[in-house]
């Protein structure tokens, strides 16, 4: 399970739909990820992804009935006037295939002068 | 006394009963097909077709088959290489007591006859392999018979032949002999496979950890659910991390923007180091609702 966060800039020429695709990467001012896992060792304490290796496990997921605060300070530079910030919970069934389970999305506008 | 001939009869019908149970129990498939004809499921879609419909759709129903990769890599990796021993069934059961509990009742031939098509299936991409496997799995019998009376064997005892358990043990149509068996409808039986599992041998094989967080962890914090309770909310569907209303339905998540600027002079690297930094506190509460860890198999 991963949390993503990211935060973009938003500019008057990047805000047709066409332009904000290209430019996505360029006005990317921020991005941090949290990822909720578990690691399987033998009894060497090598990791192993085997079923039949794995003997114990050191524990990086997210236990029942808890809650976890991930908190971000991002400051911007000082002439963005206008951010997108963006955060997704994904959730992994299998390594490669990763579904968006919640998304939460809100523009902050800066007054710069 | 004119009764005894009629009693003595009744015994010796009552003993080859019995006998023809024990034998017949006893007696181990040697071909997939005899081995499927023991437990056959399709005969309980006869007047439970809902209930089979929702199985049909759910993982227990390709338990083998979408499981191929791990298990290849247990026989031709594991077995063959890093323990350089002969695959036998007590070493195929340590995959399939949980992903197709029927080859308990195979024969070592067949036993380890179906390992090897677990590896030619996923190694050669062999369809008739997977056709074969794909008759195995987690089925009707599995749960209802065969792991019925395992987690407390001493007092159920054995499961018996053509007996199904269940946690209210209603009969139907007299179609089969039904026994009530509220463990059926516990945590603990789940947990016989979806949990770090230990085979007759000793060996541990950890296909994921379930049972350890929910006994350990959910519980401990004051957690009353069973399994049964969140995942057969659509019935034997048994949905689950592969289901994303399950998913969303175990997570919390709310998130919240805190704007404001920062301070001039104290960021560094910015273009004006006179000017108000714009800045944002960004804060998520992610929550898990389930009764075991996340993510977990």
């Amino acid at each position: 399970m991963v949390l993503e966060v990211t935060a973009n800039k938003i500019s008057d020429d990047a805000e047709t739909k066409e332009g904000k695709a290209k430019d996505d990467k360029a006005n990317e001012l921020f991005r941090a990820e949290k990822t909720w896992f578990e690691i399987g060792v033998d009894t060497d304490r090598d990791m192993r992804y085997g079923a039949w290796q794995i003997k114990e496990i050191i524990d990086l997921t997210l236990p029942p009935l808890q809650t976890q605060k991930e908190q971000y300070l991002i400051n911007f530079d000082t002439d963005v006037e206008k951010v997108e910030l963006e955060a997704k919970l994904y959730y992994y069934i299998s390594g490669g295939k990763g579904d968006v389970v919640y998304s939460v999305k809100k523009t902050l506008e800066f007054d710069v002068d | 006394m004119r009764q005894a001939p009629v009693r003595m009869l009744l015994a010796l019908v009552t003993i080859f009963l019995l006998a023809g149970v024990h034998n017949a129990t006893a007696k181990e498939a040697d071909t997939i097909d005899e081995l499927v004809a023991m437990f056959d499921d399709s005969k309980c879609a006869e007047c439970h077709e809902e209930i089979y419909k929702e199985w049909q759709q759910s993982w227990h129903a390709k338990a083998v088959n979408s499981s191929l990769k791990g298990m290849r890599n247990f026989i031709a990796v594991g077995v063959a290489k890093e323990w350089n021993t002969k695959l036998t069934k007590d070493q195929v059961l340590k995959c399939l007591d949980c992903h197709a509990p029927a080859v308990n009742y195979a024969s070592e031939k067949l036993a380890v006859e179906i390992g090897g098509l677990i590896v030619n299936a996923f190694e050669n991409k062999d369809e008739n392999a997977k056709k074969q496997l794909a008759k195995l799995n987690v089925g009707c019998l599995s749960c209802h018979n065969i792991k019925a009376t395992a987690v407390a064997r001493g007092l159920r005892g054995a499961p018996e032949k053509g007996v199904v358990y269940g946690p209210n043990g209603e009969d139907g149509d007299d179609f089969h002999k039904s026994i009530e068996t509220p463990d059926l409808s516990r945590s603990v039986f789940c947990m016989q496979c979806h949990g770090v599992y230990k085979a007759p041998d000793g060996e541990t094989i950890q296909c994921n950890t379930l049972s350890g967080s929910y006994q350990n962890s959910y519980i401990s914090m004051g957690g009353s659910k069973t399994c049964q309770e969140c995942h057969m909310k659509k019935g034997h569907l048994f949905p689950g991390g592969h289901d994303l209303d399950t998913v969303k339905e175990g997570l919390g998540f709310d998130v919240q923007f805190a704007q404001y600027q920062h301070l001039p002079g104290k960021i560094k690297g910015v273009k004006d180091a006179k000017k108000w930094v714009p800045s944002v506190v960004v804060t998520a509460f992610v929550e898990n609702k389930t009764g075991h860890r996340v993510p977990d198999g």
